[in-house]
């Protein structure tokens, strides 16, 4: 479900491009001069960016930016970022960059025609007409510092690139400056976010804004922080009157963008021949229910079409015509939402269009600024009959009506309606939602070896995880199988059937699997590890020092019972003492009870809540890691009967 | 049994349905096939795959070109098999001459109430993308496409360049039903053929006479008029066809520890080797690997360039003031190029900069690089030598060809053998060549331009040796001192991976790696002194190392250190493994239990050999004399670099019982 519309164009816009000015303090280009506090989890600084933008006009924006970054060691190489990604509305009229030394003495200059000019179409797309010039740069030595100058003008001005002056981990900034100047007739409109704390410089004066920021240190990312766009600073800059290829517009707010996004990119695309409409219209004609019908609309779409992400011009914004899908069976995920819009439209069912930020880290469509956003498009059926909302991923042939798992779960995203744009948020899949019900029966061998059996099904965000599992080929599905279970070794998987119930978003994996040597023998004693299917071996990573808080995303809830059927001559020396844990994060709960001579029943029950914890949290959050791994390793001890 | 098969097979062969492969006769019959019968786990399949590649003359301007016609159907069975229809096409630009597409037509066909429908391709669902400089492609997707549709499409490409033809493939990730291809050349032109994989490939060869026609057009002119007259001569020569004709060709599937699958793949290639054209003298390209090399050698850009060295003279000697012994000489100037010369990241047998430039520059490409290194050596009075070789990516030239060699490093002939030296990486070591360079054999090329083929793959391990000593809790945590060392590849992995970022952001990987470890008294020696292995020692803390269940102890010989999983999970293997060079690990641990503990069982020692002395394993579990102290030993060497898939069953049981071993519990009993 990986699929993005846009073009990356807007994203590469958003980090930052761009200036020139005298700025001409030498110490910028030696490495010696870098103070301590920025080297810390640094592998690169950005000593000093210029970036300036002039909107000349409405449809004219000139964007230069002068940035001076030294390079710590291999990693930082990442950062640079001297590229500058174009199309056929962004002219270059300077691009430059300039190497020197960790002396600050110059050993390279780098023109324009050698920056290597290639084709920027992201992974999975056909065509789009985004380029980008890039500095393919091997240092020889480090550190050493680039000052990269460019310089370009373009006629869109729907995103003006935001002031963004930490754009990477591990990358710290002496000192970064933005303008942007605007003449009287454009209105701009700005949203700042985590500037407190921050050694700032602001003026505000008519026609111009202008931000300095200096010594901000590098992030260091941490397993379970907030995402990097909710750690950093960042100021986003919109125009009220703004021109997009061609297409001008006035937008202060989310009501006023939604109205202009129905009128000017949506409202002419939802054409449908009168024999599709007829065709469609036979097809839900005995349903009685607008979901019944909807059901029927999505299994139509996903019968018919696949997705192909095509990015020209406007069409990079608008979706395709309804029409032109319904020729071709293929469209990218603006094409098929539209398309699906539609379809659902001829049979009387209402739906609306609606932009996100698509991807398992989540990110919300900002609130309360209404400005281009967004990397994918999806449909939302409003609440029918009193039932919840319906959210429809438009772009997979294989999700279950109304599944949207982790690419667009919980978070805000705009809604286009004809009366305007509206901030809804994403059905969130709860802990008890997301689980995995195992029941098995493992068959001890007095050699030691192990015959297992098991039902394991899936719902929720684990079924996500899991329903892709019947598309895979057998010979790959073995491999995945044994790297599931990278503690069992040399398996042999006798059987795997998959049953996928779309209608209640079900998964079921059958399993039949065979490992010789599962027990430890020692002499006459045997010690055989309860957990065979379900082992988390899994610890976060420990820090010196914890700085974010801690965010568990998606809570779960495994509940495994397995009837353990030991081998004749052996009895139970010692069992694992039934061990119960509960705590704000979540609970563990596992016990092992002999029920007949040879039968051991072993239950266990692992619940992750999802939520947010302060910092001081974390080492307690990773000790019950730690625990619930040790104790998935807990052995029966058995002795050999003589 | 076998002979009512055959009969069968014939009877089927002979009275089944007969296909018909015109353009647009797309069956009902191959609609409605909804699983490949040649391989029932395919998504798609080519159910016909036709290419016919010819150079022809261009009458009316004077030259010759090649002329690809392509026509492919596809039959999609599934959603998964949706990709095939999705076909891009790459067209190769050089300076204002480039590739270009004629007579693109495309059809879905899909079955709609046992009626066959199709769609045509429009124009607006094809796109051309400039790529880069020397690359632009032609992609377009099917329209309408469903599970069971059938895909078909035929183009043209002409192409100037008629010394480099497209290798013909006639195996895919999907299986080909039936492919046929045919090249046919003038007799001007000599093609030598060669081919790979699994498929026996020998074309049928036939001749044929043929007449090109030469337009003239003769213009005379006096002082008061001028006459044009068109003139056409002809010529007749023979012409030469290629042809193949396969069927339910296997799909290829890719495979962990593979080199390059591509290898494998079966194809035909053909490389220019020389041209003949009437009244002209034979132009050679390239026949034998003797040849290929004097025609590399003869380049400017290569033979030429070893020759001079007035721009390094000076420097070279200063460098070499006071050193009498060839190693130390060797050694300097390889330190030396490495020190100064930054790779730019292009591959190349030919320098891209020349010497002198780039010496100047101090950066180039592979061959500025390494045969700025040669130049050196010889100058310094070494027997050096380049040696060129086809990196990985290239894949196993199976025949000589000019681009059958894409690299080049340095040779010095000692009284031992061979030193293969690679100064593109700073951490690369003598005989220690980057893993993208290892692949096949390489040629050594002398100053008399004969040559001889070199082993690329080193025969020395690369080892690492991890001593550990520590105490055992009654309650399971482990206290002690670790040291790891080192060498060759293993040395340049650890360097990479240490040097990556800072040296906390590297600790703190260390711990991570080791789960809960806490670690101490951290020290890395030789981490720049690249000549030596390179260690790393310290202090750890690590709990819950052992299960205490009543009053015994059980625990795993290798503690944090052992092996968890198998490398080798398929079930069956085609291709060799590749694991890149040899090996020697080794482990000697050594524990003092716990106080008022005696040892109650130990695992069994072991010694495991692969057959033809491929690999051994020994696992040796000892105690001291007052039983205090458990030694350990595990030795794994691996003598070979790759291994043949008739080995893998074998291989992939040594892994097993290895991680067996591994496991097995080591039992302690209260006193």
């Amino acid at each position: 479900m990986n699929k993005f519309i846009y073009t990356n164009t807007f994203l590469f816009y958003l980090v930052l491009l761009c200036s020139s000015s005298g700025f001409s303090q030498e110490k910028v280009y030696t490495s010696k001069s870098i103070p301590d506090a920025l080297t810390d989890g640094a592998n690169a600084v950005v000593r000093n960016d210029e970036t300036r933008i002039i909107l000349e006009d409405v449809d004219e924006m000139l964007v230069s930016q002068k940035r001076i970054v030294t390079v710590l060691n291999k990693s930082g190489n990442k950062t640079l970022d001297a590229m500058v990604h174009y199309d056929d509305n962004v002219k270059i009229k300077h691009l430059e960059a300039v190497v020197y030394n960790k002396f600050g003495v110059i050993i390279k200059k780098i023109k324009e025609k050698t920056f290597l000019d290639v084709s920027a179409v992201p992974g999975g797309t056909l065509y789009s007409d985004s380029r980008v010039k890039y500095l393919n740069y091997s240092p020889s030595d480090y550190p050493y510092t680039i000052e990269f100058t460019v310089e370009y003008r373009t006629s869109n001005t729907a995103f003006i690139p935001s002031f963004l002056p930490v754009n990477h981990y591990h990358l710290s900034v002496e000192r970064s400056s933005y303008t942007v100047s605007s003449p009287e007739n454009i209105e701009i409109r700005k949203k700042e976010k985590r500037l407190s704390g921050i050694d700032l410089e602001k003026k505000e004066d008519v026609g111009v804004l202008s931000y300095i920021v200096k010594n901000i240190p590098a992030v260091k990312p941490e397993e379970f922080c907030p995402t990097f766009v909710e750690l950093v600073p960042r100021v986003l800059i919109a125009a009220k009157q703004f021109s997009l290829e061609g297409v001008n517009a006035e937008v202060e707010n989310w009501e006023g963008f939604g109205k202009w996004m129905y009128n000017d990119l949506l409202l002419d695309t939802a054409d449908l021949s009168e024999s599709t409409i007829a065709e469609v219209r036979a097809l839900v004609e005995n349903e009685t229910t607008a979901i019944e019908k909807a059901r029927k609309i999505y299994q139509y779409v996903q019968d018919k079409v696949r997705y192909i992400s095509v990015q020209v011009g406007i069409g990079g914004w608008k979706p395709f015509h309804a029409s032109k899908v319904d020729e071709l069976s293929y469209g990218d995920c603006k094409g098929l939402t539209n398309y699906t819009m539609a379809l659902l439209q001829a049979v009387g069912v209402n739906s609306n269009y609606c932009v996100v930020y698509a991807d398992s880290p989540r990110r919300n469509i900002e609130k309360d600024f209404a400005i281009m956003q967004g990397n994918h498009a999806f449909l939302l059926i409003p609440s029918l009959e009193n039932q919840d909302d319906i959210w429809l991923e438009c772009t997979s042939q294989d999700v279950p009506f109304g599944f949207i798992g982790d690419f667009t779960d919980d978070r805000d995203v705009l809604v286009i309606t004809p009366e305007g744009g509206k901030i809804k948020h994403t059905k969130k899949y709860e802990t008890l939602e997301n689980s995995q019900k195992t029941k098995g029966s493992y068959v001890i061998n007095d050699d030691g070896s192990i015959h297992i059996e098991a039902s394991i099904a899936s719902r929720g965000i684990q079924y996500n995880n899991k329903y892709w599992y019947e598309k895979i080929e057998r010979r790959d599905l073995d491999v995945k199988y044994k790297e599931n279970w990278d503690y069992l070794n040399t398996i042999t998987i006798n059987k795997m059937e998959f049953d996928n119930n779309k209608n209640d978003v079900v998964f079921t994996e059958k399993i039949h699997l065979f490992v010789p040597n599962y027990t430890k023998k020692a002499g006459n004693i045997m010690l055989l590890p309860v957990n065979a299917l379900n082992r988390n071996s899994y610890v976060p990573d420990k820090y010196k020092e914890r700085k974010y808080p801690v965010i568990f995303k998606r809570g779960f809830i495994d509940e495994d019972e397995v009837e353990i059927k030991l081998p004749k001559d052996y009895l139970v020396e010692a069992l694992p003492e039934p061990l119960i844990i509960e705590n704000k994060f979540g609970s563990y709960h596992a016990s092992c009870v002999v029920q007949s001579d040879n039968t051991v029943l072993y239950k266990r029950k692992f619940m992750m809540k999802d939520g947010k914890y302060p910092k001081e949290d974390y080492d307690s959050f990773r000790e019950f890691f730690l625990e619930v791994s040790k104790y998935d390793n807990a052995k029966i001890a058995l002795t050999k009967n003589q | 049994m076998k002979l009512s098969a055959i009969i069968l097979f014939l009877s089927v062969s002979l009275f089944g349905f007969s296909q018909d492969y015109k353009f647009g006769k797309v069956s009902k019959e191959e609609l409605k096939e909804q699983i490949c019968n040649i391989d029932s786990t395919a998504n798609a399949a080519f159910l016909y795959k036709n290419r016919h590649t010819h150079v022809e003359y261009e009458e009316n301007q004077g030259f010759f070109y090649v002329v690809t016609d392509i026509h492919e159907r596809i039959k999609i069975y599934n959603k998964e098999g949706f990709d095939y229809a999705t076909k891009i096409i790459d067209l190769n630009v050089s300076g204002s001459d480039e590739e270009s597409i004629q007579g693109l037509k495309a059809y879905t066909y899909n079955l709609d109430n046992g009626k066959v429908e199709d769609v045509k391709l429009e124009k607006d669902g094809i796109f051309e993308t400039e790529k880069h400089k020397y690359l632009k492609q032609l992609s377009f997707t099917m329209p309408n496409i469903k599970e069971g549709c059938v895909i078909e499409y035929k183009y043209t490409v002409m192409s100037p360049f008629y010394w480099r033809v497209d290798d013909f493939y006639f195996q895919h990730d999907i299986p080909v039903k039936k492919v046929e291809a045919r090249f046919d050349t003038p007799e001007y032109f000599n093609f030598k053929m060669v081919s790979k994989g699994y498929l026996p490939l020998a074309p049928d060869i036939s001749r044929k006479s043929d007449r090109f026609t030469f337009n003239n057009k003769v213009r005379t002119s006096s002082n008061y008029n001028s006459t044009t007259t068109f003139e056409s001569n002809t010529i007749d020569y023979m012409r030469i066809y290629n042809n193949y004709n396969f069927k339910n060709v296997p799909a290829l599937r890719d495979e962990s520890h593979v080199n390059n699958i591509n290898n494998y793949r079966s194809a035909v290639l053909y490389e220019l080797s020389y041209t003949k054209f009437p009244q002209a003298p034979i132009k050679y390209y390239a026949t034998t690997w003797e040849d290929v090399v004097k025609t590399i050698y003869d380049s400017p850009s290569f033979g030429d360039e070893l020759k001079k060295n007035n721009f390094y003279k000076d420097d070279i000697d200063a460098l070499l003031a006071g050193v009498t012994q060839p190693e130390a000489k060797s050694a300097k100037i390889f330190q030396y190029v490495k020190s100064r010369m930054r790779w730019n990241k292009f591959i190349g047998k030919y320098t891209q900069e020349g010497l002198k430039k780039a010496y100047a520059k101090q950066e180039g490409n592979v061959a500025d690089i390494n045969l700025m290194l040669v130049s050196m050596l010889r100058y310094a009075g070494l027997q050096a030598n380049p040696v060129l070789l086809s990196t990985r990516d290239n894949g196993v030239p199976m025949f000589p060809t000019l681009n059958g060699y894409n690299y080049v490093i340095a040779a010095i002939e000692i009284q031992d053998g061979l030193v293969l030296l690679d100064a593109t990486s700073p951490n690369g070591l003598p005989n220690v060549l980057p893993i993208r360079a290892l692949n096949w054999v390489g040629r050594l090329v002398r100053e008399n331009k004969s040559s001889t083929t070199v082993d690329l793959y080193t025969k020395q391990k690369s080892k690492s040796n991890v001593s550990l000593l520590a105490d055992l809790s009654s309650t399971g945590e482990l206290n002690g001192n670790i040291r790891f060392m080192r060498s060759n590849y293993l040395a340049m992995d650890y360097r990479n991976h240490y040097f990556e970022s800072d040296q906390e952001t590297y600790l703190e990987s260390l711990s991570n790696r080791f789960k809960n470890i806490e670690i101490s008294d951290f020290k890395v020696t030789n981490a720049k002194n690249i000549s030596k292995p390179v260690s790393e020692t310290f202090k750890f803390t690590l709990e819950s190392q052992a299960d205490i269940i009543n009053d015994k102890i059980f625990f795993s010989p290798l503690f944090f250190l052992k092996q968890k999983e198998n490398p080798f999970k398929l079930e069956k293997r085609e291709f060799p493994v590749d694991f890149s060079y040899p090996t020697s690990k080794q482990y000697k641990l050594a524990i003092k239990i716990p106080e008022g503990y005696k040892i109650e069982s130990l695992p069994e020692s072991v010694h495991l050999l692969l057959p033809e002395n491929l690999g051994s394993f020994k696992f040796i579990v000892q105690t001291s004399g007052d039983g205090k102290i458990i030694h350990i030993v595990l030795d794994n060497v691996m003598n070979e670099s790759i291994i043949s898939p008739l080995y893998y069953a074998d291989l992939k049981a040594y892994f097993s019982k290895l991680i067996e071993k591994q496991s097995e519990q080591i039992v302690l009993t209260k006193v």
